[in-house]
């Protein structure tokens, strides 16, 4: 079957990718993260683009490129604890292949309850580091941490 | 399950670059040394778990409405 015009890219470098929140996305070769392993229960994805949620909005979407209805929310932990640090990352640096602290970005895993957004939580304990340089990530596991898989980011209601 | 008797000391090779040795044991508990690529996740069973069940339940979210938390999100910090 040909390909439908409208949906095929036109730069060589880009592919278009069904998602099931944004429908068909064209994405660029330079905007593929990869994450090596896979991040812990989806170990046979790697591929994955960061999709901001608006201007306004910390947060982010880490949608995978391998499977159209795996979509993250994610945000930047600092919103969530101003003093919030992984430890020490001279091996993950080393493997993620880090020049510069710059390039270095780290996330967190919303977990939003359905229907009490309200209730979402930040995975402290379970932080994405990915080198914003050459695009590989990893999903690190802080086991000797204070930080709680299960950190609330809203208060309470009431 | 394979399962293997070893002494303080001696190890077990997973693959050709996986080594896992018995350091020490005390009691109940035993103190175990493992080598292995950065690439390879070496985890406690207990932690590992709670954080793929995390990912899991986290991905589990469907077509949430993230622009009404990132309402609340705004209200939060006004």
């Amino acid at each position: 079957m040909a390909p439908d015009p409208q949906k095929t890219p036109v730069d060589p470098g880009s592919a278009t990718i069904a998602t099931k929140n944004f429908g068909d996305i064209v994405v660029r070769d330079d905007q593929v993260i990869t994450f090596s392993p896979g991040l812990l229960g989806f170990s046979e994805f790697h591929r994955y683009v960061l999709i901001e949620h608006g201007q306004e909005s910390p947060f982010l979407w880490l949608q995978s490129l391998e499977k159209s209805d795996l979509a993250f929310v994610v945000m930047d932990p600092l919103y969530v604890l101003p003093d919030y640090q992984v430890g020490p990352i001279n091996g993950i640096q080393k493997e993620l292949e880090v020049k510069s602290l710059q390039d270095l970005k780290v996330l967190v895993i919303l977990t939003i309850p359905p229907g009490r957004p309200q209730d979402m939580t930040a995975n402290l304990m379970g932080p994405l580091l990915i080198n914003l340089a050459n695009r590989r990530g990893k999903q690190l596991v802080l086991e000797s941490s204070p930080y709680s898989h299960k950190h609330r980011v809203l208060p309470a209601k009431g | 399950m394979l399962i293997l008797t070893r002494k303080i000391g001696e190890g077990i090779i997973l693959g050709d670059d996986i080594r896992i040795s018995i350091m020490e044991i005390r009691g109940k508990q035993i103190r175990i040394g493992i080598e292995a690529p950065p690439e390879v996740v070496v985890l406690r069973e207990e932690i590992y778990q709670r954080i793929q069940e995390e990912n899991l339940r986290a991905a589990g979210v469907r077509d949430v409405d993230l622009t009404e938390i990132a309402k609340i999100w705004k209200q939060k910090k006004d």
